[in-house]
């Protein structure tokens, strides 16, 4: 039995090609050029500046010469290093990329996906933040289906932690604990480390209507790091009330960044009915520091393969 | 579909005594006994349970065919999936142990120990930052007889009263995690059913 058949294999493709060039389109549009990134990277040069990453996942090249060389495994840093080069931070950059990565799947096998998705570099905080939430939320709007943003700020915790005398297996703990919602844990481990009476017996009450969380967070007491997140939430929301429905964005200050390098806002987008994520994307300013040049940088991916699969399905 | 929601329950002790929790609300269902069937709704038809084998219970949430999910503490540890972890139903309390012979085991440290286990994942995780080589064996049931009959040398299983080891001539060696029945939730359920959830975890006795 055959579960596929070329031609229709050729009809998702087609249809994919499709929503890719309203996409590219979109982003054109609003200023973005496309950028390419290289398919090659030195290996010795990405291990010494991702030593945080797992180095076994990328694939290994031999050149001509016998060095070695990497698929690139991720777009966001590749073009970083790339515009860094040629670039002193002005004027604003707007870029979008849709290019393949490889990395080594656990089996053995070579993963190849593709990644699309847009990088704002040094603009304005605040005007590049509301800019790039509202097109991550447009793109979302294009299913068909019932959509929600979630945002927060990495600034929230990453100030609150400061706050707290806690070793570095301790916090990674009680992040941990944050992460899986588990409040019950949370109560337990907080209560072992005699850490009670903080805002963090109340963090899960910090999410949900745009509003009322930010209310709720300004009844706890916050230094200065909390204060900015509240702050630059604050004015997303100012922003961008009159366009969304307030159903489509929610406020989570529980939420913890997927990349660590993520210091400012960063959001979530999903759809009714599919369990993963469509859209993830977030600030990183500190990233930029690698580079050489501290930029405010902005930027969001969104899974191409899942948003055509939805597409599909909404406009059979 | 916002307020339509699908619980998966593990089969047997524990997900029964889950489902006992909903009598007298208005989510509880009523089945025929000795049913087989395994899919089930309640009166008004929102609520959908679907009882399924307690390891695929994480999966089916994971994968967001059930949105919430009532399952051991145990599960979640050896399946290791993205989900969120709302709720101890504080019942179904055991722990995670290390047992075998405490006579038998001189010094391993330069050998391998031989864990039998139904948890293998589970196994591999709590020895993963200590500094002993071990091999997994993986078994599906009386894993005591393990070491009383020579496959290996300690066991790593789930212990409620201890008298299933001490039948055996086996002792505790090590208490590892806690275990009850907890409720998880589909990532992206918890955000689009935020309010239906909420419900249930005050029907589950939560705040």
């Amino acid at each position: 039995m055959r579960y596929t058949s070329i031609s229709e294999e050729l009809e998702v493709t087609k249809f994919k090609k499709r929503v890719e060039r309203e996409f590219e389109g979109y982003f054109e549009k609003n200023g973005f050029n496309l950028i390419e990134p290289r398919i090659f990277q030195k290996y010795d040069m990405y291990v010494r500046s991702n030593f945080r990453q797992d180095s076994s996942r990328t694939v290994k090249v031999l050149s001509g010469n016998s060095r070695i060389y990497i698929l690139r495994p991720d777009i966001t840093t590749n073009i970083l290093g790339e515009i860094f080069s040629k670039w002193d931070g002005e004027p604003p950059l707007k870029v979008y990329y849709n290019s393949k990565i490889y990395l080594n799947r656990p089996d053995g096998k070579i993963l190849e996906n593709y990644q699309m998705g847009i990088e704002s570099l040094g603009e304005d905080v605040f005007k590049a933040d509301q800019e790039i939430v509202h097109m991550g939320t447009r793109l979302m709007g294009t299913l068909g289906r019932p959509v929600i943003l979630e945002l927060g700020s990495s600034k929230y915790l990453d100030g609150l932690f400061k706050e707290l005398d806690l070793d570095q297996d301790e916090e990674s703990e009680i992040r941990d604990l944050i992460s899986k919602k588990n409040r019950y844990g949370l109560r337990i481990r907080l209560k072992e480390l005699e850490l009670e009476g903080t805002v963090l017996d109340h963090i899960f009450e910090l999410q949900g209507d745009m509003r009322e969380v930010i209310q709720r967070a300004n009844s706890h007491p916050m230094n200065s790091e909390m204060r900015e997140a509240i702050d630059e939430l604050e004015s997303l929301m100012e922003g961008s009330s009159s366009r969304y429905s307030s159903g489509e964005i929610k406020f989570d200050l529980s939420m913890l960044p997927d990349l660590d390098y993520y210091d400012g806002i960063i959001f979530k987008g999903y759809c009714l009915g599919v369990p993963n994520k469509i859209l993830s994307g977030g600030r990183y300013d500190r990233l930029t520091e690698e580079f050489g040049l501290r930029v405010p940088a902005i930027g969001f991916m969104i899974d191409l393969d899942l948003v055509t699969r939805i597409r599909m399905e909404e406009e059979r | 579909m916002m307020d339509n929601i699908t619980i998966a329950i593990a089969k047997g002790r524990l997900g029964e005594r889950g489902l006992e929790l909903f009598k007298n609300t208005d989510m509880e269902i009523v089945r025929e006994e000795n049913s087989r069937k395994l899919v089930f709704k309640d009166a008004k038809g929102k609520t959908t349970y679907i009882f399924v084998k307690p390891s695929d219970v994480v999966t089916y949430v994971e994968k967001g065919v059930a949105d919430l999910g009532i399952v051991g503490k145990d599960v979640i540890l050896e399946e290791n999936k993205d989900v969120y972890e709302i709720m101890d139903l504080d019942y179904g309390k055991c722990r995670f142990a290390i047992a075998g012979f405490k006579d038998r085991l001189s010094d391993k440290k330069n050998d391998v120990l031989r864990i039998a286990s139904k948890y293998p994942q589970y196994v591999q995780s709590i020895f993963e930052n200590r500094d002993q080589r071990i091999e997994i064996i993986k078994l599906n049931g009386s894993v005591e007889l393990a070491p009383l009959i020579g496959l290996s040398d300690v066991i790593v299983d789930i212990v409620e009263t201890g008298n299933t080891l001490r039948d055996n001539g086996l002792e505790i060696l090590e208490d590892l995690d806690q275990i009850s029945a907890r409720l998880i939730v589909n990532k992206v359920s918890y955000r689009f059913k935020y309010d239906v959830i909420q419900k249930i975890e005050r029907i589950l006795g939560g705040e």
